[in-house]
């Protein structure tokens, strides 16, 4: 075990043909991979390995991908404390990797990296064989160098799956590339947002709107300034949900039993205690409360959660795609929920809704995501190829 | 003080489904511990469950035919508890927006009154697993088997419209009647298709108070159901008259002793909307085409009964009351019994034999075809009815055809006029006495005198060719003697 990868599969031989082919990918353990210890980062499921291949693992690899390992996780994929999410990109040992995407992990990941980062819509990538946390704000997430490729992997795991029954009834997407006329592209940003940068970081993000001008993108205004719910709405019904989801770690049917429990009462408080990291357990507790003491506050949640949804589609009913600032802190081994949430301050919002939002490290010198309406997942990604096609035209 | 009692019953109903609800599984909980299992319903991590279109379908029939409303929108919650049959930390069910509102069954009360219980709405939901306590040694250990864990079931929720025992038990058959025709469950509480929950408070006769209920469980039949609630009817009103409150507490039903006993109830979770089972939408071309599936329910059919086959209302309701007798009867009809030796026969004979092999009327040898073609031969006089009985019992040990048991065991019935006059002609001859009581009009002796030509020709003589034969010599011989 190294400091990048967590398991490397021995036999990371590609197909013979496919649209992948050559591409070397990474995975977290929180991805099925049959026989591969898919312990997503936790005690609980010590010693367990996957008995299927997850939806996205067998479409990756009829496109030709060799799946290298899985990397380092954090517990849960939850945030990105202890996680070496994106280090197999940025030391180019994989040319992507897949970062499920509850918080904006894979997003952070990216600019950790200086790659790119992809969060596709909710309900676009199926979810079977995904260890996840948050059914509804989860969706597994790309880092890779470029945004071409990104759009290559996802084009090849998109679409509907027998397997995952929770996906919407969709036509699938079309993936072909396209060109953007920037001259018939608005781009909003929202002053709200602008406000809660540093100095230094506000500089940068209005030199990127600069950049967006220059290479000829309508730029506005879009005022949000509900923004703060977002992390509140995700805080509620994310734990509400992290806690339902966690459930079946019980110690019953498997995961490790704590010894000297006296009764089943018993053992459950002792194996779930000696399961969980301290950061996963505070989050449970705080899914418990809500579920069990504040029902109505989590009720409320939802509600808000609706009304932020329709303030979005208002927003890119007057801007085809949002930019929005990003501003990791410093500290992104974060050990307490608040940290957590702090880190992703500027990301939490796409997983609240569901929308496709992509990361990208330099555009005119600062780090930018773009965001889209939900299913605007080529055009957004046609979006981002054009940017960075600009930037470097303008080099 | 006179009291009434206010009951309202929840019901879960396992349907008849080849796969349990959110996987692929069999649908057997009976099987060996342990086999019908899956990582969907041992919830592994990954596993997604798929609602099964078959759960849907059986779970609305039920509902059209118990006349609920199916709700164009439906959607799972989450009832979050801990328990180790609970796989997944809560049980997938609907509790804020069922799949169906509303309906109800008219039964008749103790005073024959037609009485209108209401459903308030019936939802659908995955079972639990099964625990199991044993000893292994001096330590006590729960084995788990998840053979049932996912198992559809429907629960319906009655209004709490019933005032007596009585309607609960009457309600419940006309239930299950109506949920078998419906061809969602086979409705047994002997089998544990059927669990029903009864609660039940009292108010002063004639109040509209709601008071404090008590929930009453583990009842294995309907009768028991019925001796719970007038045990705790009985219970509650003695309570109440020495000045004690009732709490609000679960209590179980002991069929040994008779009584309902207070026990520790389970934890009542909170209920959270499921995010992954997709919201069920149901359009009115679908829910028609499910009401278009119902087969023709027990009323209807008991009065195209009544007006096509001219049996009487008791009878017509009889033969509907279980779609496999009604169906059994129709074919009888269809391969050309007459109405009433197939009414007659069948309820007479045949269900009393089929009970007594312990079998059910769709699963035995004796199909409507092999039951009709021996029926048959009875109404051309080719058997009578002793070796009609006969061969019937024959009929439950093989596949022969009726014929064949019949020609070949020599069940044929003697009907050649010259071999059945000898035999009158000797029976005459060798029971003199007895001719001459006849004679003297002791009509018994006519009996007497058919028994004894059916004994000689081994029962296989024509009754009413011998009877004719035999009054005829009789009428004949006394004229002679009086000449
Ligand atoms: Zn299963």
């Amino acid at each position: 075990m190294d400091s990048v990868f967590f398991y490397r599969n021995s036999k990371p031989a590609g197909g013979e043909d496919g649209a992948l082919q050559e591409l070397k990918i990474a995975l977290q353990p929180n991805v099925s991979v049959t026989g591969w210890p898919a312990t997503a980062g936790s005690n609980a499921l010590a010693g367990f390995t996957a008995l299927q291949d997850a939806t996205v693992v067998d479409r990756l690899r009829r496109a030709g991908a060799s799946l290298c390992g899985y990397t380092v996780m954090s517990e849960f994929g939850f945030g990105l404390g202890g996680s070496s999410a994106g280090e197999a990109v940025r030391r180019k040992i994989a040319d992507a990797e897949l970062v499920v995407d509850m918080l904006g992990e894979s997003r952070l990941a990216a600019a950790r990296a200086d790659a790119c980062g992809f969060k596709p819509s909710y309900g676009l990538i199926s979810r079977f064989g995904i260890i996840g946390l948050i059914p509804s704000m989860e969706c597994p997430g790309i880092v890779s160098g470029n945004v071409r490729q990104i759009r290559g992997i996802l084009e090849a795991v998109a679409g509907p799956d027998e397997l995952d029954f929770s996906l919407p009834d969709e036509e699938p997407l079309d993936f072909s590339p396209q060109e953007i006329d920037p001259q018939k592209t608005t781009l909003g940003f929202v002053p709200e947002l602008v406000g809660g940068l540093s100095g230094q970081q506000q500089n940068k993000f209005m030199s990127a709107l600069e950049f967006l001008k220059k290479s000829g993108f309508k730029v506005r205004e879009s005022r949000l300034p509900d923004f703060s719910r977002f992390a509140l709405v995700h805080r509620i019904v994310g734990s509400v949900e992290a806690s339902s989801c966690a459930g079946r770690y019980d110690s019953v049917r498997y995961g490790p039993r704590a010894v000297g429990a006296k009764n089943w009462n018993e053992m459950y408080i002792l194996s779930r205690a000696i399961a969980f990291g301290s950061l996963v357990k505070s989050y449970l507790f705080q899914g418990a409360f809500f579920q069990f003491e504040k029902y109505e506050a989590y009720d409320n949640a939802c509600r808000i959660r609706a009304g932020l949804l329709a303030d979005m589609r208002q927003l890119h009913s007057e801007a085809d795609f949002l930019v929005i600032p990003t501003a990791p802190g410093e500290n992104l081994d974060a050990v307490s929920l608040e940290e957590t949430y702090r880190m992703f301050d500027f990301m939490a919002f796409a997983n609240v809704t569901g929308q496709p939002a992509l990361y990208m490290p330099s555009v005119g010198g600062a780090g930018i995501q773009i965001v889209g309406p939900r299913r605007s997942d080529p055009d957004l990604l046609a979006l981002g190829e054009s940017i960075l096609h600009a930037g470097r035209g303008g080099n | 003080m006179e009291f009434e009692a206010v009951i309202g019953l929840e019901i879960h109903v396992e349907l008849n489904c080849a796969t349990k609800m959110f996987c692929d599984c069999p649908n057997r909980p009976g099987d060996e511990p342990n086999v019908n299992t899956c990582p969907t319903c041992l919830w592994f991590p990954g596993a997604v469950p798929r609602l099964s279109s078959e759960a849907l379908e059986k779970a609305s029939l039920l509902c059209l035919a118990l006349g609920g409303e199916l709700q164009s929108r439906s959607a799972f919650d989450q009832k979050v508890y801990y328990y180790p049959d609970l796989p997944k930390g809560y049980q997938l069910s609907q509790a804020h927006l069922p799949l169906s509102r509303g309906g109800g069954i008219e039964v008749r009360d103790e005073k024959e009154r037609i009485r209108r219980l209401r459903i308030h709405h019936i939802h659908m939901e995955e079972d639990v697993a099964k625990l199991v306590h044993e000893m292994e040694g001096r330590t006590p250990i729960s084995l788990v088997d998840f053979n049932r864990a996912g198992a559809p079931l429907v629960e319906i929720v009655t209004e709490p419209d019933f005032r007596s025992p009585h309607e609960a038990m009457e309600f419940l058959k006309a239930l299950r009647v109506q949920v078998r025709y419906a061809g969602a469950s086979e409705c047994s509480m002997e089998n544990g298709t059927m669990r029903v929950d009864a609660n039940i408070s009292i108010r002063p006769a004639g109040t509209t108070a709601m008071n404090t209920k008590v929930e009453v469980k583990n009842m294995n039949s309907i009768r028991h159901v019925g001796d719970a609630i007038a045990y705790e009817i009985a219970r509650q009103s003695a309570s109440v008259q020495a000045g004690e409150d009732v709490v609000l507490h679960t209590r179980l039903w002991d069929p040994d002793r008779k009584v309902t006993l207070p026990m520790r109830a389970k934890f009542e979770g909170p209920c959270i909307p499921d995010p992954v089972v997709p919201l069920i939408e149901l359009s009115e071309e679908w829910i028609e085409e499910m009401r278009a599936r119902l087969p023709e329910m027990p009323a209807a059919r008991a009065s195209r009964f009544v007006e096509q086959y001219g049996l009487s209302g008791d009878e017509a309701a009889y033969l509907s009351s279980d779609p496999d007798l009604a169906g059994f009867f129709e074919a009888l009809i269809g391969h050309g019994v007459a109405v009433r030796s197939g009414m007659h026969w069948l309820t007479t004979q045949l269900l009393p034999a089929v009970r007594d092999r312990q079998l059910e009327l769709s699963n035995c040898r004796v199909t409507p075809e092999r039951f009709a073609a021996l029926l048959r031969m009875l109404e051309k006089e080719e058997i009578n009815a002793n070796a009609a009985r006969e061969v019937l019992l024959q009929l439950f040990d093989g596949d022969a055809p009726p014929e064949e048991i019949v020609a070949s065991r020599g069940f044929r019935q003697i009907s050649d006029p010259t071999a059945l006059a000898s035999m009158v002609d000797k029976v005459i001859e060798d029971n003199p006495s007895a001719v001459a009581d006849y004679r003297r009009g002791e009509s018994k002796a006519l009996g007497f005198l058919i028994g004894r030509v059916m004994q000689s020709s081994g029962g296989k003589a024509n009754p009413k060719m011998i009877r004719g034969l035999l009054v005829k010599n009789l009428e004949s011989g006394s004229r002679t003697a009086g000449a």
